[in-house]
């Protein structure tokens, strides 16, 4: 026992160390008893001494000690031990932890720089777009008043979005664990939604085999945008309509790590009964709450217009009221300038001006003054004392009012004082004196002594200088010399006599007439208007014709007939070199007009009397002449009538329908072209009637009544009572005698024998004789010639044989005077023999010509 | 509100989609099956005590496991197997898919729907093969997308099931 106690404890073993294992009774007792236990505790010990062992014994063991220990406690026991590991690990190579850790920041790492550059770059996006609108100057000063940022403030306003809906989404189900909804936001089933949203996102992260535990953060679909947050038990996803910040990310961050933080037992024990979750949907409706709407109303166009419409008039108003005051003020000093015009006062005052003063009335008025200052004259109020000013040239024009001075006298102001200079008579020097010591005492002085007085001789002389200018001013009066001399006065010269009389020319002059002395010479000036007086009487123009003087020219307008033309154009050449130009250019020729008309007058009417032709219309305009009408195409061609009139055919315009004239000449002339009646036959014209008399065949005379029963019916009577039928008796038996005449020929001959030619000299006369009787009946006679041969020989060559002989008759004929259009040909061959044959010898008598007689 | 998320699983052209389609409350088009590979279909079931809406994931059919996304079926509380009556391998095919699940996720309540059973002429499924799987205490419904039949018996006893 004392062994096994030793073995089992080793402080124990070690106090009963000294015991002596005397007994060897008891050892083999021992072994015996407990020898088995004792080499197992043997065992056991060697286990527990050798550390290498121990640790390969306690190894196997601790994963399932560990997994058995109650969890508080073995955290609690480990942690310290961990920590310090830790810290020691990290003070002796951080790169290892380091290089542990890895894989979970990154991720993180990588995220967080992505979300803030996102942030920088909206909100540069941001900042640049409105940093120069008018919203950016509100945003500047609203930034300088809050003290916030300008980039911040313009995020602020710009960002305009609406957070529609928000899921709360179980992470392992995708079951819907809550959802929130805005103010009229639709969407489908959420339930559906939150479903389909988890299996997307297990989709993308399958398919991507992307190990990330976020998962997918932002789905973007055109202005909705669905942003989600991943929590370790649930997804938040928002649907945001607009533009949102990126700190609305943080905000939704945020509200998930509450709702973990309150409800972590409930989310991880959900299997699907949303009953037991209160206070979430309210964390949620937080979000949904969120949103940036565009107040922004637009450029305020309508504050800009009123502004402008308030600044307009009124910076209009001061510009122009300056610059009325300008003018005003310019006006002003131009007023004080003027002699004659004292201004006493001037001011403006509620846009109006006045002005007071003295103004002598001969000085310029003021309101003419206000012409080309642009100073309204309607907003001018002046008043004027008038005065009389002394100022030299005020007096020397009240003098020159109140003296009259005549032309010789001239009045000056020389140095302030009044000069008068000249000639003037003794009246009105004495007038002037009177008038300088009247002038009042202050004023300038009135000097009259250079005034010389002029005698009555003078006064003579002068009028007679006015008289013989007068005479010089006359046309057709040439003065060459004048003098006075001895209170006589002379003038010589030339004179026409039509120009007026220089003696009926003194009176009124006061020059005395017995002392003028006058030598005229006659002579035909060349001044226009006397010789158009001289052409006036030669020529006499007719009243349409009117002579005038036109720049040295006589010219002459109007009409006249070519004869008096000629005559003025005569008298213009004889006008000689150096006189007037006389033009009769003016002066239309009437008569070749007058004269065309009366040729298209003779024209007419010679038309008018043509049998077959009626003139419904004609006249004449511009020159050219016009006519319709109707025309029998059987009447006379008016193009041919206008042969000898002297009337321009290319200046004609006829316009003629044709019609079929009744008048007895054209019916008869149409009868005559369509009966053609034989040369028996006579058609006259009796008293408007149609007589057709003499012989016709019967066909003929059939023709002919049906022809005067259709004229009846048009009204015109034909006569056919005195036809009679042709009598054909003789012509008959010419015609027996004819066609029993044959010609004969040899066997293969064309032409026939000379015995035959006594034969057919008798029948071309016989056919003569007779196509002359047909033709005195009316009748044409024709004549076929049918050649025949016997049956020998081939068929073919006895029709070629039996037409040659019927042309050599023919040309046989035609030799002996017979016209060959009445000869006609043709060939029978062996088909109309007189005789039967036998075909091997032939006959003679079938070897023939036969001639047959035809009236057409 | 109580839902609870149930996958479909069968393999390909078994009739799932078109077995739900009367049943169910959809707004995802069926390209999202060869898009994502999943469509979301919604069904409330009322049950005496309560009502419970199925969420049912409908996975897309693989004949092919391999390519099955397993991730799917996260977070599912009872699966609709389906098997096409008249193609034996679809069977296998849905056994197949429900370890796979089990696998990861652990066992969970499931019904097993015989589709196409108004195909009688080309049924191969012996009724002693149903007897065999019924006696294991599985839930074995012989259904048909074209009359309905025993569909919605189906959806309920699930409903129960994960209610339990």
């Amino acid at each position: 026992m004392v062994e096994i106690a030793r073995n089992v404890d080793p402080d124990y073993r070690a106090r009963f160390e000294a015991v002596p294992t005397a007994d060897p009774r008891m050892e083999t007792l021992r072994q015996l008893l407990v020898g088995r236990e004792i080499s197992e505790l043997s065992r056991v010990t060697e286990l527990l001494d050798e550390p290498a062992q121990l640790a390969t014994a306690v190894g196997g063991v601790l994963p399932s000690a560990a997994a058995q220990a109650p969890h508080a406690q073995l955290g609690e026991a480990l942690a310290p031990a961990v920590e310090r590991a830790v810290q020691r690990s990290i003070q002796k190579s951080p790169r290892t932890l380091t290089d542990i850790l890895y894989p979970v920041f990154l991720p993180a790492i990588r995220k967080s720089i992505g979300e803030k550059i996102d942030q920088t770059f909206q909100s540069l996006n941001e900042t640049l777009r409105h940093i120069f609108t008018w919203h950016g100057l509100k945003w500047r000063v609203e930034a300088w008043r809050t003290g916030a940022s300008f980039s911040e403030v313009v995020l602020k306003h710009s960002l305009v979005y609406r957070v529609e809906h928000v899921f709360l989404i179980n992470r392992n189900s995708g079951l819907l664990i809550a959802h929130v909804t805005a103010d009229n936001a639709t969407s489908e089933d959420p339930q559906l939604i939150s479903s389909m949203l988890s299996a997307i996102q297990d989709f993308v992260k399958d398919s991507f085999n992307e190990k990330e535990q976020s998962g997918l953060d932002t789905i973007r679909f055109g202005e909705l945008r669905l942003w989600s947050e991943v929590g370790p038990l649930a997804t938040l996803v928002a649907v945001i309509r607009g533009n949102p910040p990126e700190e609305l990310h943080e905000i939704f961050r945020d509200v998930l790590l509450r709702i973990h933080d309150e409800s972590s037992e409930v989310l991880e024990q959900f299997d699907g009964d949303t009953s037991q979750l209160f206070g979430i949907e309210a964390r949620l409706q937080t979000c949904v709450e969120l949103k940036q709407e565009d107040t922004n109303q637009g450029f305020p166009w309508l504050v800009l217009a009123l502004v402008l419409l308030l600044l307009v008039p009124v910076g209009a108003w001061f510009f122009f009221s300056w610059q009325s005051g300008q003018r005003w003020q310019t006006y002003v000093s131009r007023l004080e300038a003027q002699p004659g015009i004292i201004v006493a006062e001037q001011k403006i005052r509620g846009g109006q001006f006045y002005v007071a003063g003295l103004r002598d009335p001969l000085a310029v008025d003021p309101q003419a003054l206000l012409s080309g200052t642009e100073v309204d004259p309607a907003r001018v109020h002046a008043q004027w004392q008038s005065y009389e000013s002394l100022e030299p040239q005020f007096v020397l024009k009240r003098l020159t009012a109140s003296l009259a001075p005549p032309d010789t006298v001239r009045l000056s102001v020389v140095k302030d004082r009044i000069v008068a200079e000249g000639e003037a008579t003794d009246t009105w020097i004495e007038k002037a004196r009177a008038a300088a010591r009247q002038l009042s005492a202050g004023g300038p002085v009135f000097d009259v002594s250079g005034v010389r007085d002029v005698s009555p001789e003078a006064r003579a002389a002068e009028r007679w200088q006015a008289y013989v200018s007068r005479l010089e001013t006359q046309p057709g009066i040439i003065v060459a010399e004048q003098k006075i001399r001895d209170g006589q006065f002379y003038v010589a010269g030339l004179r026409d006599p039509l120009a007026a009389d220089p003696q009926s020319l003194l009176s009124g002059t006061e020059v005395d007439p017995a002392r003028v002395h006058a030598q005229w010479q006659s002579y035909q000036s060349l001044e226009p208007r006397f010789v158009l007086k001289r052409l006036a009487a030669s020529l006499a123009p007719p009243d349409t014709v009117r002579l005038s003087v036109v720049d040295d020219r006589i010219v002459a307008e109007g009409e006249a007939t070519d004869t008096w033309i000629d005559n003025a154009r005569a008298a213009a050449r004889q006008l000689s070199a150096g006189g007037p130009v006389f033009d009769v250019s003016g002066v239309r020729d009437v008569s070749p007009e007058a004269r065309e008309a009366e040729r298209w007058q003779a024209y007419v009417s010679r038309l008018g009397r043509q049998p077959g032709i009626v003139v419904a219309e004609q006249r004449i305009r511009d020159g050219q002449f016009y006519i319709a009408g109707l025309r029998d195409p059987l009447g006379v061609d008016p193009q041919s009538l206008l042969l000898g009139t002297r009337l321009d055919p290319a200046r004609v315009h006829a316009q003629w329908q044709f019609y079929q004239s009744l008048e007895p000449e054209f019916v008869l002339k149409r009868l005559t072209a369509s009966l053609a009646p034989p040369d028996t036959v006579r058609l006259t014209i009796v008293k408007d009637r149609i007589v057709a008399e003499g012989e016709a065949t019967a066909t003929w005379i059939n023709r002919a009544r049906a022809a005067a029963q259709q004229l009846a019916a048009d009204g015109v009577a034909m006569d056919v009572s005195q036809l009679q039928e042709l009598n054909l008796a003789e012509l008959n038996q010419l015609k027996a005698a004819i066609q029993g005449t044959d010609i004969f020929f040899y066997s293969g001959k064309a032409l026939p024998g000379p015995e035959q030619t006594p034969v057919l000299d008798r029948l071309a006369e016989q056919l003569k004789e007779f196509a002359q009787g047909a033709r005195k009946s009316g009748v044409t006679a024709r004549f076929m010639l049918t050649g025949h041969s016997d049956a020998t020989g081939r068929e073919t060559a006895n029709v070629s044989i039996s037409a040659a002989r019927a042309e050599a008759v023919r040309a046989l004929l035609n030799k002996r005077g017979v016209a060959p259009e009445l000869l006609l040909v043709r060939g029978a061959g062996t088909f109309e023999p007189v005789v039967p044959e036998n075909s091997r010898t032939g006959s003679s008598t079938n070897r023939r010509v036969s001639v047959t007689v035809n009236l057409e | 509100m109580l839902q609870k998320k149930i996958c479909m699983l069968g393999g390909f052209s078994v009739g799932k989609t078109s077995l739900v389609r009367r049943f169910v409350q959809s707004i995802f088009s069926e390209t999202y099956l060869t898009t994502v590979g999943v469509k979301i279909d919604k069904k409330s079931v009322v049950l005496p005590d309560k009502t419970v809406d199925l969420i049912l994931w409908d996975l897309a059919g693989e004949d092919d496991i391999g390519s099955f996304r397993v991730s799917y079926v996260r977070g599912a509380t009872g699966l609709v197997l389906v098997v096409d009556g008249t193609r034996a391998a679809t069977l296998a095919a849905a056994l197949t898919l429900r370890e796979r699940v089990e696998a990861e996720f652990g066992a969970m309540p499931f019904v097993l729907l015989f589709n196409k059973s108004d195909l009688v002429d080309k049924w191969v499924i012996p009724d002693s093969e149903i007897d065999d799987l019924r006696q294991r205490g599985w839930q074995v419904y012989l259904t048909s997308a074209l009359t309905g039949e025993h569909v919605d018996d189906a959806f309920l006893q699930l409903a129960t099931m994960v209610t339990k």
